[in-house]
């Protein structure tokens, strides 16, 4: 199966759209002896009907089978209403052989943001499970549901990415085209390729880029992507389809580390002491190396909230590095955090490992940022350690958490992640939104934790904190609820896996 | 696309189990000995351990084999081979949650490893089963 992938045309005026560009890209795809044509969104500049009649009138000459979703842009103006009348169907399934596309809109009217909401997931979600047995899945939305790099600040987000993350991987979906961003981006998460297109024909490129699209090769063993661009230049990468799912392997192990978050400690209703003291109590019987806290250590950033927190988690008698959330550093918080916790950057290196905290709070804000010069000093220590076990940690999540908002408060998660992971970084553990989640993105495996003691906390399986196992050969991640103790395996990961064949 | 799936579904059953299998396994090498697999067992908190000669699962060791080999008295390290369950039931990862659970009642199981084009690919137990109701994937951003 060749998959011919475009997105984000623009097709409007010229000074939105090279026209010349989509023009002789419409005789790539004719020349590319693709099976199939997908254009993952923003056909038109403004969902005007000038701009969809004209955009109808250059698709037609598509000769392969084509699926074209709507994009933000052609939700402008009214023009979703539109995009039916000149395009097609705006969600959908086509089968092509033993291959299933599955497309649904994920924009509404008169926004950038993108959601797919309960009606069109459910649909989504069955025809998942009606093309369980189907060899190839393929899920074509319009807004990216990871962050990409070089697009700027993260923004514009899908809302519930994470739970569109969520049923892609447990569906074991084989690709996810997206675009919107403008920028190409690939990541292998867990099985699924996860492909963004560049703008094919839009005149707004990113960090210098120029038009681009992707050809998409698909078989039994492996997913082929090459991206090229207009002005000749191609970039090309493999991975294998098949997946190890039988874990004997493990050799020794070499570190275990605890992670927890969201303990929000206070003299408050919203602080469990009998879960804080119960996890403590696990934990201290598990024998960790470390445990690592990803911030919102206290409820609010005031003395007595410190004062209380200092002396529960004295109670803990393994070694602790902490990254503040930004409630940690409101009001007082800043210089409270300093005196009772150090330094806001904390590492911990043992001459095999090293976890490295990147503060990424603010004070008064959700919203967090590392920024392009701490970027670079974090790559800059990491790149010393050559040798090491890498772990990063931080608060805000650089991956969408199942059964929140994704709000995109990290600003610059699509750099980070894309860098932490070029990087081969090995972990990358956050604390946000107080759901469990892990997957690993390339080599790195991406973890999040729970919150641990805080009545608010959105997993029905209770309050819980990360279990970290690294072994010779494999890391293993188990989420332990923080009352009772019971475990629940979040994944298992060969160390030193290639995503890249 | 159907539409008749407009509000969260609460009857699972006839969704297959994909969504709900642990996709990976943790296992043993048939010339481990027992007392390695039970290690392995209290190492990762687990009821089961697939049994595998290089990397084809033969076998599967569960708590209640465990128990069997300490009352009959075998030594500790006679290889799991000796002391698992053979004869597997596998459930292809397309099957519909209702018909594992008929399967796991009929066979009196509460184990089965899951293929996927004749591949051995995870494993789910009544557990995975009885947390249906918690592990539903859903999204209550907005109905539209």
């Amino acid at each position: 199966m060749r998959i011919f992938h475009l997105s984000d045309t623009h097709v409007g005026s010229a000074s939105d759209f090279n026209k010349g560009t989509l023009y002789r890209l419409l005789e790539a795809i004719n020349e590319s002896g693709c099976d199939l044509v997908i254009h993952s969104g923003d056909v038109t500049q403004g969902g005007r009907r000038t701009e969809y009649k004209r955009a109808r009138q250059m698709l037609s000459r598509i000769e392969a089978p084509a699926v074209i979703l709507p994009g933000n842009h052609d939700a402008r103006s009214g023009g979703l209403h539109l995009f039916e009348e000149y395009i097609g169907d705006t969600s959908g399934v086509r089968e092509i052989g033993d291959t299933a596309v599955i497309w649904v809109n994920s924009a509404f009217a008169d926004s950038d943001q993108g959601r797919v909401g309960m009606v069109k997931y459910n649909m989504m979600r069955r025809a998942l499970n009606e093309h369980s047995d189907t060899s190839i899945k393929i899920i074509a939305l319009h807004h990216h549901v990871v962050p990409i790099p070089r697009a700027g600040r993260e923004r514009n987000v899908l809302y519930n990415a994470g739970d569109i993350l969520d049923l892609i991987l447990s569906s074991d979906v084989d690709l996810v085209l997206s675009g919107h961003r403008h920028y190409p981006n690939i990541y292998r998460i867990e099985n699924t390729v996860f492909i963004n297109a560049g703008a094919a024909s839009a005149t707004k490129t990113r960090y210098g880029d120029v038009n681009s699209y992707n050809l998409v090769d698909i078989d039994a063993e492996r997913q082929h992507v090459a991206t090229r661009w207009v002005d000749g230049s191609q970039r090309e990468q493999t991975f294998s389809r098949r997946r190890r799912h039988v874990f004997s392997d493990f050799g020794r192990r070499v570190f275990r580390a605890v992670q927890v978050s969201n303990s929000y400690i206070s003299d408050g209703r919203a602080f469990l002491p009998q879960h804080f003291r119960n996890a403590v109590d696990a934990i201290s019987g598990l024998q960790p190396d470390l445990l690592v806290h990803c911030g919102g250590i206290v409820r609010e950033g005031i003395p007595q909230d410190y004062d209380i927190a200092a002396r529960e988690l004295s109670r803990f008698n393994v070694p602790v590095i902490y990254t503040p959330a930004g409630r940690d550093i409101n009001y007082l918080g800043y210089h409270l955090y300093a005196t009772h916790f150090g330094q806001f950057d904390q590492a911990y290196s043992d001459g095999a490992i090293l976890f490295q905290g990147i503060s990424s709070a603010q004070y008064d804000s959700h919203e967090g940022i590392v920024g392009p010069t701490e970027r670079r000093a974090v790559l800059d220590q990491l790149a010393a350690a050559p040798e090491h076990i890498k772990a990063v940690f931080l608060h805000h999540n650089v991956l969408p958490i199942p059964h929140s908002r994704e709000k995109g408060l990290l600003e610059d998660a699509g750099d980070l992640l894309r860098e932490l992971v070029d990087a081969n970084v090995d972990l990358i553990l956050t604390g946000t939104s107080s759901h469990p989640f892990a997957a690993r993105v390339g080599n790195t495996v991406v973890i999040n934790a729970n919150s641990l003691s805080s009545v608010y906390q959105r997993s029905l399986y209770g309050n819980s904190f990360n279990l970290i196992d690294i072994y010779e050969g494999a890391i293993a991640v188990f989420e332990i609820n923080s009352l009772w103790g019971r475990r629940r395996l979040l994944g298992i990961w060969e160390r030193n896996n290639q995503s890249s064949d | 696309m159907n539409m008749n799936s407009r509000y969260p579904s609460f009857s699972e059953l006839n969704k297959p189990i994909r969504e709900v299998v642990t996709k990976r396994l943790i296992g043993v090498t048939t010339d481990s000995s027992l007392q390695e697999g039970v290690a392995k067992m209290v190492e990762f908190t687990i009821s089961s351990l697939v049994v595998t000669d290089g990397t084809d699962p033969v076998g599967l060791i569960t708590d209640t084999d465990v128990k069997r080999a300490v009352a009959d008295g075998l030594p500790p390290d006679i290889p799991v081979e000796k002391v698992m369950t053979t004869g597997l039931i596998t459930v292809d990862i397309s099957t519909p949650i209702r018909e594992a659970l008929e399967t796991m009642s009929q066979q009196k199981i509460k184990h089965m490893l899951v293929t996927e084009q004749g591949d051995i690919v995870g494993v789910i137990t009544l557990r995975d089963l009885e947390d249906i109701s918690r592990q539903r994937l859903e999204t209550y951003i907005s109905r539209e």
